[in-house]
Parts: structure tokens; sequence; C-alpha cells
């Protein structure tokens, strides 16, 4: 009957959609697909391999003999789990808001009608879907993609540096790596790198005058001798650098990690950097590093190339991240505002097209100084593994997104590293080194102490339980939150 | 009944009446920290000694300290930033950027502004910078309510949660849309939170302007407003302000700053009891001189209520 042909699709469609729904469920992802087509014997040691540090991998890789496909078939892996990863939270996100939103609706609906404890139940309920609504925002958006990046930037140093080193080795022998840019190391100290450092010192103290002006300087570390052993760190190193101006340094006793050089040679190293770093050989890296800054007139060019409505779009920008509370702090703010270059781990300033290009040039001038100063250069390189790995999360930003690949500031610092003449007696640590960090150790008990009473308006309604955490730490591996198909591990609510 | 089960029902009612009487009702709110200033006329007044003053509650003299003010001071600027407020949106601006350029180092400030609900863009920080960097990079306003009333009443009971001397810069048109609380809830959590208000208003220019063309409804919500921001004040023992020209807002800011230089603390053991009762407070400042007193006015707060 025609009336039945009809009407059956309609009695049907609720059972194909419901049908539909069990077959998308349970069918594998993507990313479960593509791990059952790497054999066992191929996807384990390749996985062990990338919760590795950089730096072993740059000794292991050559020993390494995995097949292109093999490669491929991981980096697909990789990225699929990646946006499973980020999906996952992206949707938790979504359903908390709405929650809080409809949480929210029925507080004001009813405000009229429930009594002072019930008010304080709702508002509990909405303090802790608000905080657990950000811990998945931040998952999503940052935690999950730099875990990812960080095992796709491995994956590349797996897959391309055995070529790199093979490259570079033949370089070496054939001795052209002289003429490489700035290749010219022995000469470190009596080359011309970019004429007119001095002219950039006005620049700087302008802008350290500004800075002050605006209440935008944080407190230098009280410890003398903290602060004595870093100024004769970063002079030392200042000495053995292609420094034309005096070298002005100021620790500040705020708990970032990072360090940044303004024109001019004015230096600020932030007591987290100190905190964070484990030898001496490491603080050297970063100190070198930015004076390249310095010496490249990096600070003098941006604000060449820049044009103001750019520098004032980002620093609105910048001035939205500070309030999140993230890594982003005030030190950012003052990179768009007056030029400053950082170690380049929390913003980028790409967006003025400048970037990239002055930080792969400080990387390598930070090696060679680092090394020409007498310090093992192959301490940057584990700082920055110790970042991305451990920090990368804690940071709420990804410098992979923000900042030449990852993957090639390593490699152009590994590579410059092996280009460098060899030298006996390179200084990895020192008993100076231990002692500023014993010293530092009072700094930072005194520091958290004082912040243990700074104010706060952000503390929790009074008599509500504390809210619920997303389990994930800083350096935990990333499966802890998308564990793996076969996995027994929890994922995060 | 026996005898002895009616004594024994006595002595059960009396323990009943001696362990209420020493636990909920002899509660009080204990010590005090009391802030204010004294004025003869324009003219802020310092250097007075405990001699000078005599201090009341519900009528009664009490025994008090004068005692250094604490510091830091804590300040929370809570700005009106709303599609409504972009009206006199240079008002706030210029209260803002003149009150944290006048603002003295050495002391907290946060940044909170409102317009649905409350937004807390600082933290308590000692980097005025930090305010005005946030302040700067706010963005459009997106909401066009003004919901004043929940955005003070938020304000007050977050800050009612930290120790210290408070002080709360409100920057506003003290317009209120669609607030959840009412004005007598803002009107007691003010009465049971020990923070001193200082309101700016802002639009009283534009106010100005268009005054003659207002029809009765609007001139009356705008008279609401004035006198919400005024209630404020007066509770706390601040004050508020209604600059007519844009140049009043720097001698407003310095003129708030003054008046937290010039405070008086004062220490003193309150017998409020937690009946949720207003109960009012009376400080006299006066100078013997030649045997003839002169009186002073002070600046302080009405009185407590707790609850």
């Amino acid at each position: 009957m025609p009336r039945a042909r009809l009407y059956a699709p309609r009695v049907l469609w609720r059972p194909a959609l419901a049908l539909m729904a069990i077959v998308g469920l349970t069918s594998p992802t993507n990313a479960q697909r593509d791990r059952t087509s790497l054999p066992p014997e191929v996807y384990k040691p390749l996985k062990e391999a990338l919760q590795k540090p950089y730096y072993e991998l740059f000794d292991e890789a050559p020993g390494l003999e995995f097949s292109a496909s093999q490669i491929a078939a991981m980096r697909k892996f990789l990225e699929d789990a990646q946006k499973g990863c980020v999906g996952k939270y992206q949707r938790r996100t979504q359903e908390l808001e709405k929650q809080l939103r409809s949480e929210q609706a029925s507080l004001k609906a009813n405000t009229a009608r429930i009594d002072d404890s019930q008010r304080k139940q709702r508002h509990c309920t909405i303090q802790n879907l608000r905080a657990l609504e950000a811990q998945a925002r931040v998952l999503a958006e940052h935690a999950i993609p730099v875990a990812y990046e960080n095992r796709k930037a491995k994956l590349e140093l797996i897959e391309k540096w055995p070529e790199e080193l093979k490259r570079i080795k033949a370089e070496i022998a054939a001795g052209t790596h002289h003429q490489r840019r700035w290749g010219d190391v022995e000469d470190i100290g009596f080359r011309e790198l970019v004429p007119g450092q001095e002219r950039d010192i006005k620049d700087g103290q302008e802008a350290v005058r500004e800075m002050k002006m605006a209440g935008l300087m944080p407190p230098e570390i009280e410890n003398e001798a903290v602060k004595k052993y870093v100024v004769s760190l970063a002079q030392r190193v200042g000495k053995y650098s292609d420094l034309r101006v005096p070298l002005n340094v100021t620790v500040l006793n705020t708990k970032e990690i990072n360090a940044f050089a303004l024109p001019g040679g004015f230096l600020f190293v932030q007591r987290g950097l100190l905190e964070a770093v484990e030898n001496e050989s490491q603080l050297a890296g970063v100190l070198a590093h930015e004076i390249a800054h310095v010496t490249g007139r990096h600070g003098h060019k941006l604000m060449k190339k820049a044009t103001v409505a750019s520098v004032i779009y980002q620093a609105a920008q910048v001035a939205a991240l500070i309030l999140t509370g993230g890594a982003a702090t005030i030190g950012t703010y003052y990179a768009l505002q007056y030029g400053f270059y950082g170690l380049g781990l929390v913003l980028s300033l790409d967006m003025l097209g400048v970037s990239r290009e002055f930080e792969l040039e400080a990387d390598q001038l930070g090696v060679q100084y680092a090394w020409n100063a007498g310090f093992d250069p192959n301490g940057f390189i584990k700082f920055f593994d110790k970042m991305a790995t451990q920090e990368g999360y804690v940071n709420g930003l990804s410098w992979f997104r923000t900042h030449p690949p990852f993957y090639q500031r390593m490699v152009q610092s590994k590579r410059e590293i092996l280009f460098l003449p060899a030298k006996g007696g390179l200084v990895e640590n020192s008993p100076e080194f231990d002692q500023m960090k014993a010293e530092l150790k009072k700094v930072t008990a005194k520091a958290e102490e004082e912040e243990k009473d700074r104010p706060s308006l952000l503390a929790p309604v009074q008599g509500c339980p504390a809210p619920e955490k997303i389990e994930y730490k800083s350096g935990d591996p990333i499966e802890v939150l998308c564990p793996e198909p076969g996995d027994a591990k929890s994922s995060g609510r | 009944m026996s005898r002895a089960r009616r004594c024994k029902i006595q002595w059960a009612l009396t323990a009943l009446l001696l362990w209420f009487s020493t636990t909920a009702w002899a509660q009080t709110l204990g010590q005090r920290s009391l802030y204010f200033t004294v004025e003869q006329g324009d003219k802020l007044i310092g250097g007075l000694t405990e001699k000078n003053f005599r201090l009341y509650e519900d009528g009664q003299p009490v025994p008090f300290k004068l005692a250094e003010p604490e510091s830091p001071i804590l300040v929370t600027l809570l700005v009106e930033y709303s599609q409504v407020s972009g009206l006199y949106l240079n008002d706030v601006e210029i209260a803002v950027r003149q009150f944290m350029e006048a603002a003295p180092d050495g002391n907290w400030y946060s940044l909170a502004t409102f317009s649905q609900e409350l937004q807390i863009h600082v933290d308590f920080t000692k980097m005025k910078g930090e305010i005005l960097a946030a302040f700067g990079g706010l963005g459009q306003p997106f909401w066009g309510e003004v919901n004043t009333y929940d955005a003070v009443y938020d304000t007050l009971e977050k800050l009612d949660l930290v120790p210290g001397r408070k002080v709360l810069i409100l920057i506003g048109s003290g317009l209120n849309t669609l607030s959840a609380h009412t004005l007598t809830d803002v009107q007691k959590k003010m009465e049971a939170t020990n923070v001193t208000v200082f309101a700016i208003g802002a639009g009283t220019l534009l106010r100005g302007q268009y005054d003659a063309y207002l029809g009765a409804s609007a001139r009356m919500e705008l008279v609401q407003a004035e006198a919400f921001l005024n209630m404020l004040a007066k509770k706390s023992g601040g004050q508020a302000f209604f600059p007519r020209f844009e140049t009043a807002y720097q001698d407003i800011a310095k003129g708030v700053i003054a008046t937290l230089q010039f405070q008086y603390r004062i220490l003193y053991e309150s017998h409020v009891r937690p009946d949720n009762k207003f109960h009012r407070l009376k400080l006299e400042a006066f100078q013997i001189i030649d045997d003839k007193r002169r009186d002073f006015s002070v600046r302080v707060r009405e009185g407590w209520r707790w609850y």
C-alpha cells in the first residue's frame, strides 16, 4: 500500500539513528586504528623513545632504526590522539559551561525563594563548576597540545637527526662549517655583528625609567649573595661575548621562569629562573642567550619594524594574559612595550614577523658565548628540554605554536655546539652555584611566606568543600588524561 | 509532680539558661577596628590623641584605644564597565587612571569590573602598573546590564573574608538594572562589613548636559543611583563624589589618598550581639582650648550589624 510504504521510513528512522549511534560509539577511533597499524615490536620502543629527554635522543636517534612509514604511522597516530584528547576535554569544557550557566540561571530565577543555606549551597556548586571548567579548558587549550607537540618534535628528531648529523660531520670534515653565519667563533669579541649597540643605551634607560614610573617593575631580590653571584656570572659571559655596552644586571624577586634583556645591555633575571636551573652551565646558557639579544640589537630592530599599532594591539593581548595569571605575566608585557627579548618561552612576537629569525640567532650566539666563557654549551639545551617537558603545562601556553618550531631550535643549537672547536675543562657546575642555590632557598622561603600572607579576592566561598581537581600534574604522561586503548589507567574526570 | 522532680527541672532549666547565656547571648563582635577621619571645614585634622575622642555604642560610652593604622592598605577598585556605561566610559577611564596615578606605592591594589556579574581582573598586587595594564586591555563591554547591587554585595562578601584595613573605590553611576540582591541586602551587608567605601560617580557630567531633557522616571533613577552611592559612603565612613568636570577627578583621587593618610584607628570591645539589628555608633572629636571645647566633625561608619 502506498500509505504503508510512505510510513515505513518514519517507523525505521529511530532504530536507524540508534544503530548509527551504537556503531559510532563502538567502532574504533582513528587513533585506535592507527595504533593497531603499528606492530607492538615497533610501537612500544618508539613510544618509549618519545618519552625520553631531547638531549638523550640526540645521542640515541642515530642508533634507532625506524622506517619512514613507521614514523609516518606514529605521527598520524599522535595527531589523531591529540585531536581525540583535545576533543574529549573540549566537550568536557562545554558540558561544564552548560551546567554552570544552567546553575546560574536557576539561582537567578529562584533567588527570592531560597533561604541563606540553600543560596550558600548553590554558590558552592557554582564555585566548583567554575573551577572544573577552568581546569578542563586549560587542559584542552594548553596542556594536551603541549604534550603532543613535544612528542611530535621528538619524533621529528628521531626521523631527521641521523641525516642531519651526517651532514654536520661532513661539513666539519670538509671544513666548510667555518663559512656559516657567525662561524668565526675564535674572533668573538673582535667581530662586528651589528654596529651601534651603544646607541641602544638611551632606549634601554628610557624603558627602565618608564617601567618604574608605571609601577611595572617587580621588586629586586634583597639577598646580596644571590645578586653578587648572578651579576658576576652574567659579567663573565658578557666579557666573552660580542657585547660593546656595559651590562646592567638586575635580579627580580618574581617566580616567573624567565630572564629578559632590554636594548642597551639591561639584563633582568627572575627568581623563578634561578630556581629552575639545575647547574651553572644551564644558567650561563640562558644568560648568554639574553646577551645575544643585546649584541644582535634585536630589541632595536623590533621597535623599528613594528608599527605602533601592532605593539599596542599585542600589549592589550598580553594584558589579557596577565589577568589569567598564566606565565605570561608582567615580563611579557615589557616585551611588547619596550622591545625586550626574553627566553621566548611564553609569548610570541611572531605577529610582528621578526621574532623567529631573532630567536634562532640568539640561540646560536648564546651557545657560542657560553662556550667561549668556558661553560658546557649543552646546558642551554638541557634547560630547554626541562622547560618543554616539565613546565609546558605550568606555563599554560605552548611555546611551540608561538615560536620557531621547537625541533628547529633544538637542532640548530645542537648543530652549533657540534661545530664549536673542541675545548677541555668546560664547566658544568661550580661550588659557587650550589652556594647561590642554598641562599636562594632562603629568598624563596621568605617569598613563599609573604605569598601565603598575600590577601586575595579569589578566596573560595567560606564553608564550601574544596573545589574538585582534574588529576593531572605538570610532567605527567598525557595517558593520565587520555588512556590509550587497553590502558588500565583512569582518565581525568 | 513531686517536689524533688520540680527541683530537678528547675536546676536543668537554670543550667540550660546559664549555658545559653555563656554561649549564644554572650557572643559579641569582640574587638573592632574603627577607621575614621576628623575634619574641620574642608581641612583634615591630624595629631589628635585618645583624650580628644569619645565613643558611644547604642548611646553607651565605650572604652577604646587609639592604635596605629594597619599598613599596607588593601584597596579594591570596583568599576562599572557595561555597554550602558559606554556613554560615560571616558569618566570611568579618567577616574581609574587618576586614582592609580595618585595611589601611593606599598599598598595592595586589586581591580574588579561589573556589568552582568562581578569579574576580578587583578587580584591584590603591589605592582600598581598591573591595574592600569589590565584596565587598558579590557576591550569593549559585552553586557548591557549594570548590576551594581550584586557587584557591591559580592565584593563586600569577598573583602569580608580578607583580614586587614580595606578600602573599596567604587567607580560607576550607581544605577542598577537586574541585580538579584535588593538595596536592603546591600545596605545590611555594608553595615556588617568593615570596609571604607569611596564612591566616585560616573556620568554626572553627561547628566548635567542632558538634565533638561530627562523624563521624570529617568531623573528619579539617577537620583536613586546617587543616593545609593551616598548611602555606601555614609554607612562605611567614606565619601561619595560626583564630579562635574574632567579636571575634578585628579583632585578627588588626591583627596581620597589624603583622607586615607589622615585616617585614625580606634580599637574597642564591641558589645554588639548577633541579633541582626543595627547598632549605632557615635564618635566625638574635640579639643579643649582655654577650657573651651571645640568640636570637630568626624567621618566614621554609622554602626554595625552582625548576622
